[in-house]
């Protein structure tokens, strides 16, 4: 058994976590699957527990200055009942888990289990989403793509907590997202994609592609997007081909229990080359 | 009011509201809690055993406290209760650790070392047919194949495969025992109270007059509950008896899955002869079974796998061979269909696959062969019963729109049409060995039924119940079952088969119609009743020959589906799917296994990867091993013909084990019409299907 700590607020939360090496926990959706023993046994956790949850400063949903801001307890739930989340994020979270694991779960425990298939994570990847780091002293704000730095693994230390999470407010006219999972409901993903787009007279504005569950983290390349931002929706449709290879080398997925690395890669070009040939209806949102 | 009309679900109520107490719910005074510690290798000599030093009140129980004989009595009773020298699969139980917490007996086996001298073994059902690690082998064969072949126009060969299959009852598999006054008294989740009463009467050594089996509520079973709660069973008796407490053993979701019983993995050789008018003459099927690394009742799952082979079909000449492969993998067992599914899926997509390469329609194709009332079975035994196949078809062209969906096929999307069968009851002269039992019992304006059919999900305690208030014309709630109890009730035989309705049903109305005539009767009386096996029925079980079922239920499915393009997902939109099941005794009742049966047939076709990998399970857990959710069941229609049978209670056959078949081969079917592509494998995946697409590409 280990001692677990309630505090009232973030600064007493953060306080605890200056004072004490322990876990935060919010859902523990993710956590309690990991640590379970068995019936009739506690879970196996070798650190303190620091509930998190509860903590009414990390439950916001407000939109300031051009960007939105949600806290990390926020539940994957709330997110779809809230007006500020864009729409293509909710399609993404509808498809996660079950009605009753997203009452439970909350975004910054999806973010900070770091799963390469965590279906946050493409849309907060493509949409330049910034987390806040605090401690009891000092902030910090960075990409998420600094943040998670590996298969669960992420930057953050041992006396922060995730704080707040920042996405630019913009409006993509073209949205797509697709989920593959082994079946319809209450399941882990074996690839998924997100991709946002803006095209004016049929040229492309701004282009952000971001790939799940086929890589330690997710997939998203500056350079090559900006690589094809400028260039007109046909010119790009010729193009998959020599598109497709920039991105091979990135998507290296694996053979596991749920699929084969072949189809996840196969399925990942077939998800890109369908989001291609859409952007030229542009006609928002696809799936 | 006809007896097929709904009633209210006898119990619904107490599940409904969480009342009802599953072995969960039990509690005993200091009962101990047992872990078992399973062997970790394939194939292995077990040199020694570290066991920790053991905190007080904590035992371990090996195979020297085991008082009878430490095999599991079954069909083929070869699989020990604890292990002995040797190991045969990753799973298989070594020792049991008893303690009063489950903290200190996990601590216990934690602390466990086992060392082993690894022995070869095999893996694969090719393996095991190269080193010829056969259990059983059955051939029977009709009319002269030889020459049929010789005079064939032309003649095509295939092969079939089916996989692994878990269960995956909603409550795992869990007992409990005690001993009060020399009797042990084993309780739990179960398919069969004398199955288990057996096995302990062997593993004990102690005759039955000392042993009670008491049944709690099931939780779901599918067959999983049939064999396998005698092993755990055992496992909690010679516990009791070894420690002086009372003792329970109840599996979690992973432990449940590693270590249970699963559906036989199969492959299926055919070679089929067709005359110049396209029609399959003659047949050799060739089944293999992977039966794991037991035999256990392997054998009787085989026969019903080769009794099932010629499906609905009339293949004048015949060779059938059917053989259960030893691997070192988890013992294959019962599973709903119990060796049926998987050759009625092979000989369906056959016969689709034929006609689709002949450019012909399936629909049509299967028409030409299928059986009529007083044609022989695949055995020789003459199908006594009307046989309404071509009225179901109808029924389900016509509900489905078939004719006008695979006329209008679009890119995509497929439809698909699988026509089936079950044999009622046990197989061959299994009925007339086991010789069900049954009493009813009079007390004032009450009934009592004693019968040792379970309900364990299924919906028999209100069936069997509304069997016979229906005949008395009483309320059901004036009927009620007598606790499942081996001290309580007679031997009505397991609750398998798809027997429970037709054969115990069919006890219990004959019962009922006595206990009319003498309803006006001053004193409380008992009716008992045996098992009559009717006279015309014949079998001969060493040649195989003549009625291996008493008679057939049937069913035809339609499957429609779509494929995404861009993931190869396959959506199954819709199947309809109708009957004759001979009367429906309640049509909601029956509403719920058929749309059971059809999702847990399309599970098995579409989702439910299980492999194993040097032996060892890759998909061990609920994450990695998908069933169909609410969201992936498609949207089903069902519909049922009556065709009374004589010998069943209000002319009921057998139902449960009937969808089973139905939805593969239709889904499969359907998935082939989509994407033009012969099919020969289940489970298809999307990963199976983008590599058969580029294979066409």
């Amino acid at each position: 058994m280990v001692d677990a700590y309630r505090p009232k607020t973030l600064s007493e939360a953060l306080k605890i976590r200056n004072e004490t090496d322990c876990l935060p926990i919010a859902g523990g959706t993710d956590l309690m699957v990991q640590k379970a023993r068995g019936t009739g046994l506690g879970p196996g956790f070798e650190k303190p527990l620091l509930f998190v949850g509860h903590l009414p400063e990390l439950q916001r949903i407000e939109k300031k200055e051009g960007y939105i801001h949600i806290g990390p307890a926020v539940l994957l739930s709330e997110l779809l009942h809230n007006p500020l989340i864009p729409d293509t994020f909710k399609k993404a979270v509808a498809l996660m888990a079950s009605p009753p694991s997203r009452n439970l779960a909350t975004l910054g425990g999806n973010i900070c289990n770091a799963s390469p298939a965590g279906d946050t994570l493409p849309f907060l990847y493509a949409a330049d989403a910034e987390l806040l780091l605090e401690n009891h002293a000092f902030e910090r704000r960075m990409a998420i793509e600094d943040f998670i730095t590996g298969p669960k693994q992420t930057d953050m230390k041992p006396d922060e907590l995730l704080t707040d999470i920042i996405i630019p407010d913009m409006d993509f006219p073209v949205t797509y997202y697709k989920k593959v999972g082994q079946r319809r409901g209450m399941s882990l993903t074996k690839a998924s994609f997100h991709g946002l787009a803006d095209v004016l007279d049929g040229y492309v504005e701004d282009l952000r592609m971001a790939f799940g569950s086929v890589a330690p983290t997710v997939v998203r390349s500056r350079d090559i997007e900006n690589s094809l931002i400028g260039e007109s929706v046909n010119s790009l449709k010729n193009r998959y081909q020599e598109i497709l290879e920039l991105y091979e080398p990135l998507i290296q997925p694996i053979d596991d229990a749920r699929s084969t690395a072949k189809y996840r890669k196969n399925v990942c070009f077939n998800m890109l080359k369908d989001f291609l040939n859409h952007l030229e209806k542009n006609q928002g949102d696809i799936i | 009011m006809t007896i097929s009309k709904s009633i209210k679900r006898t119990d619904a109520r107490e599940k409904i509201r969480g009342e009802a107490q599953y072995i969960g719910d039990m509690s005993f005074d200091n009962p101990l809690y047992l872990k078992t510690v399973r062997s970790t290798r394939p194939h292995a000599k077990i040199l020694d055993i570290h066991l920790p030093d053991l905190p007080e009140g904590c035992f371990i129980i090996d195979k020297s406290h085991i008082p009878g004989k430490n095999r599991m009595r079954t069909v083929v009773s070869d699989h020990p209760i604890l292990a002995e020298d040797e190991v045969l699969y990753i799973g298989q139980p070594i020792l049991l650790v008893a303690g009063p917490s489950r903290e200190l007996v996990y601590q216990i086996s934690e602390k466990i070392r086992i060392d082993y001298e690894d022995l070869p073994a095999v893996f694969t059902l090719e393996e095991s047919e190269k080193q010829n690690c056969v259990f059983t082998e059955y051939s029977f064969s009709k009319g002269e194949p030889d020459t049929a072949f010789a005079q064939a126009a032309r003649i095509i060969e295939d092969e079939y495969r089916t996989g692994l299959q878990e269960h995956v009852y909603l409550e795992p598999q869990g007992m409990a025992a005690e001993v009060k006054d020399d009797t042990v008294f084993v309780y739990g989740s179960m398919q069969c109270p004398f199955y288990v009463e057996d096995a302990l009467t062997e593993a004990l050594g102690r005759p039955s007059d000392k042993i009670r089996v008491v049944q709690t509520t099931t939780g779901g079973a599918f067959g999983g509950k049939e064999e396998f709660p005698s092993l755990i069973a055992c496992h909690t008796a010679i516990a009791a008896l070894a420690t002086h407490h009372p003792v329970f053993l109840i599996y979690d979701r992973d432990e449940d899955i590693i270590c249970s019983t699963k559906r036989h993995p199969s492959i299926i050789r055919y070679k089929a002869g067709l005359d110049d008018n396209n029609r399959v003459t003659v047949l050799d099927i060739d089944l293999l079974y992977d039966a794991g690394a037991y035999c256990g009742l392997s054998p009787v799952v085989l026969q019903r796998g080769i009794f099932s082979a010629t499906n609905v079909y009339n293949f004048h000449h015949l060779k059938v061979h059917g053989r259960n492969f030893r691997t070192h993998t988890v013992p294959s067992g019962a599973f709903r269909g119990f060796g049926a599914p998987q050759s009625i899926f092979g000989t369906e997509m056959l016969m689709h696959n034929i006609a689709v390469s002949l450019g012909l329609d399936p629909l049509e194709f299967k028409m030409k062969h299928i059986l009529k009332q007083g044609d022989p079975s695949c055995t020789g035994g003459k199908i006594h019963d009307k046989v309404i196949l071509p009225e179901l078809v109808e029924r389900a062209l016509d509900l489905s729109d078939y004719r006008q969906k695979i006329q209008k096929k679009k890119k995509f999307a497929g439809v698909g049409i699988s026509l089936f069968l079950h044999g009622c009851g046990f197989t061959g002269n299994g009925e007339q060995l086991i010789k069900g039992k049954i009493i009813l019992r009079k007390s004032k304006d009450r009934v009592v039924l004693k019968i040792s059919s379970v309900e364990m999900g299924q919906g028999a305690d209100t069936v069997l119940r509304k069997i016979v208030a229906h005949t008395l014309d009483l309320p059901i709630e004036k009927v009620t079952c007598e606790i499942r109890d081996t001290g309580l009730v007679p031997d009505s035989g397991p609750t398998v088969a798809s027997r429970t309705t037709m054969i115990v049903g069919g006890l219990l109305k004959t019962a009922a119609d006595e206990m009319k005539s003498r309803w006006n009767e001053a004193e409380d009386f008992e009716i008992s009743k045996v098992y009559h096996h009717p006279d015309f029925l014949t079998w001969d079980n060493d040649t195989f020959q003549g009625n291996a079922y008493p008679t057939y239920s049937w069913g035809v499915n339609v499957a429609e589906i779509t494929i995404d393009p861009v993931t190869y997902d396959i959506h199954i939109e819709k199947v309809t799917g109708v009957y004759d099941v001979g009367r429906a005794i309640d049509e909601r009742a029956l509403r719920g296994q058929m749309e059971g049966g059809i999702a847990q047939g399309a599970g098995w076709a579409t989702l439910e990867v299980m492999k194993s990998k040097e032996g060892k399970l890759v998909q061990h857990n609920l994450t990695d091993y998908k069933v169909p959710t609410s969201m992936d069941v498609p949207e089903i229609t069902c519909d049922f013909i009556d065709n009374p049978y004589e010998f069943g209670p209000f002319g009921a056959k057998c139902a449960g084990e009937l969808p089973m078949s139905g939805a593969p081969p239709a889904v499969v079917a359907a998935i082939s019409n989509a994407l033009g592509i012969p099919l020969k494998e289940i489970p298809v995946t999307p990963e199976m299907l983008m590599e058969l697409e580029r294979h066409e590409d």
